[in-house]
């Protein structure tokens, strides 16, 4: 046996593609993947959405609204009277309303399936008149009108499902989480503002002016947001304070609804539960 | 205005990171390529085999275990390149240059390891690669993979056939 | 290209070795046959989806062990073998190698 050194070629365990194309190939293809699938299910959503009946609805999840929590703080009954009062200027309103009360700091407001509301001690502490808080519950309202409860739970819910398959597949890549997560905030943003709108009408119905709502939003920190804030605001689901002031004002402005007015006050024993 | 500010931010900075990498990645491989070639060439005339048994015309004088291993990292471009891979199958381009690499690098350690020994040939080549994991960062991804070559090592009397 | 995993190819001998070539790739799977494994790992049975990925990478890893050898001129490989190692989840490594040889 005779040995002869002779080096083989090297390029047999090697492909000899541009990494660089193959990396544009692959993120494009995925992302047209990803963004049909999101088209999909959005379409998916909103069939469900636009055939359940309200009344089918508030049937199903009567279960959530019925344990309404915060029985024992004073603002609840005087929140729920108010909160009657506005859906009853609501033609064809084909709920219940509920209102619970959260423990919580930061002032929010939560639309749930079935015509629950939970607002938060936050809010509570917050609003200075009762048009304030009337504003905040019509904007809720506006939400169950436009059904964006389930369509946001139905959304989340989907590609939440799709998002944990690919991720139990070992990819390792959040590039579609990302883009999802944008697409879904532009959606929600103009939910807002069609609800902002609805709440205004409601309020303009029930006091002949809308004077209290833009009070609400100048009372809010990112009223006079800086630019930083303004950054952050595209990945919060409310749009940024001062551009719902300006959108308020316009829409005012549009139906003719007076923006000035005398506000009507909170009720006289309007504190939290004293605390233990 | 501020949200495409934000966007172009979230999008721009991770492909900034990933074309940095693919760039140096890329000068690093060309580099160690040329590396590998030249030394290959010089250590021609150094036999490694499969073989269990040595040929019968060479007269063994000594013989020893010898080994050569490297741990080469997988950069962020491949390992982004075979996350997308993981998706879709198929062949991962960006592994196999790696793993080209690192087997070439270990089987060249091996020779120069016999070399410096006085050592004139390798026979019973075998090769293990290991996986090493990455104990910082979220996932417990794979922090770079370890090539072994080892072999015995013979000294021959006179290198004969050789 | 005459392949054995034996010292020399049976019933012939060899003229001339001229050192280790080898063949190699990296597969991965795609989420469907991921899917479908995570079922079988349910019922039981063989996941014939890896099993065939694994034969297609190992039929092409000995494919360019073969070419490698090719190109010094040898017409067999002897001492073949094999070996598997996962790179990442997901990915595994096919790789073969041999002592490349000419016999008659």
């Amino acid at each position: 046996m005779r040995f002869e050194g002779r080096i083989p070629r090297d390029d047999v365990n090697v492909s000899r593609n541009s990494m660089l194309g193959e990396a544009a190939t692959l993120v494009a293809g995925i992302a047209i993947v990803v963004l049909a699938l999101a088209v999909l299910v959005y379409g998916a959503v909103e069939l469900v959405v636009r055939f359940l009946p309200a009344d089918v609805e508030a049937r199903w999840f009567r279960g959530i609204a019925a344990e309404a929590p915060g029985t024992g703080d004073p603002r609840l009954a005087p929140t729920q009277a108010l909160l009657d009062r506005l859906a009853a200027r609501w033609d064809g309103n084909p709920y219940v309303f509920r209102v619970g009360v959260m423990p919580a700091e930061a002032p929010n407001a939560l639309a749930l399936p079935g015509g629950g509301i939970l607002v938060t001690t936050g809010l509570l502490d917050r609003v200075r008149s009762e048009n304030e808080l009337a504003f905040v519950l019509g904007h809720e309202l506006g939400h169950f009108r436009h059904r964006d409860h389930l369509r946001g739970f139905g959304r989340r819910a989907a590609l939440g499902l799709i998002f944990a398959a690919l991720a139990a597949g070992g990819a390792s890549v959040s590039f579609p989480a990302t883009v999802s997560a944008f697409t879904e905030r532009s959606f929600d943003r103009d939910q807002e503002r069609e609800a902002d709108t609805f709440g205004l009408g409601l309020v303009a119905a029930e006091y002949g002016h809308v004077a209290g709502a833009e009070g609400f939003f100048q009372g809010l920190p990112d009223a006079h947001a800086s630019v930083a804030a303004n950054v952050s605001s595209w990945v919060a689901t409310h749009p940024v304070s001062a551009e719902r002031i300006e959108a308020i004002s316009v829409e005012a402005s549009a139906r003719g609804w007076p923006t000035v007015g005398a506000l009507t006050p909170l009720p006289p024993d309007w504190a939290p539960p004293p605390r233990e | 205005m501020t949200d495409w500010i934000v966007v172009a931010v979230q999008i721009g900075l991770p492909a900034a990171l990933l074309l940095l990498a693919y760039v140096v990645g890329t000068a690093v491989e060309s580099r160690h390529y040329r590396s590998l070639r030249a030394r290959e060439l010089r250590t021609r005339g150094f036999p490694v085999v499969t073989f269990r048994e040595a040929p019968p015309e060479w007269r063994i004088t000594g013989s020893e275990l010898v080994t050569g291993s490297v741990v080469i990292s997988l950069d962020y471009f491949k390992r982004f390149l075979a996350g997308l891979r993981l998706l879709v199958g198929g062949r991962i381009r960006s592994y196999e240059t790696l793993l080209d690499r690192a087997r070439r690098e270990a089987i060249l350690r091996l020779k120069e390891d016999a070399f410096a020994r006085g050592c004139h040939a390798v026979i019973n080549l075998r090769m293990e690669a290991m996986r090493l994991n990455r104990t910082l960062g979220a996932e417990g991804g794979t922090a770079g993979v370890e090539i072994l070559a080892y072999g015995t090592a013979l000294k021959l009397e006179k290198r004969g056939a050789v | 290209m005459i392949l054995s995993n034996t010292e020399t190819v049976p019933g012939r001998t060899i003229r001339e070795f001229y050192g280790v070539v080898t063949g190699s790739t990296v597969r991965a799977k795609h989420i469907g046959r991921d899917i479908m494994a995570s079922l079988k790992n349910i019922v039981g049975g063989e996941l014939k989806g890896y099993t065939e990925l694994l034969q297609e990478a190992r039929q092409e890893a000995v494919e360019r062990m073969v070419a490698q050898a090719q190109s010094v001129g040898a017409n067999a490989i002897v001492n073949v073998r094999f070996a598997t190692s996962s790179i990442t989840q997901g990915a595994a490594e096919l790789f073969a190698y041999g002592t490349a040889v000419k016999v008659e």
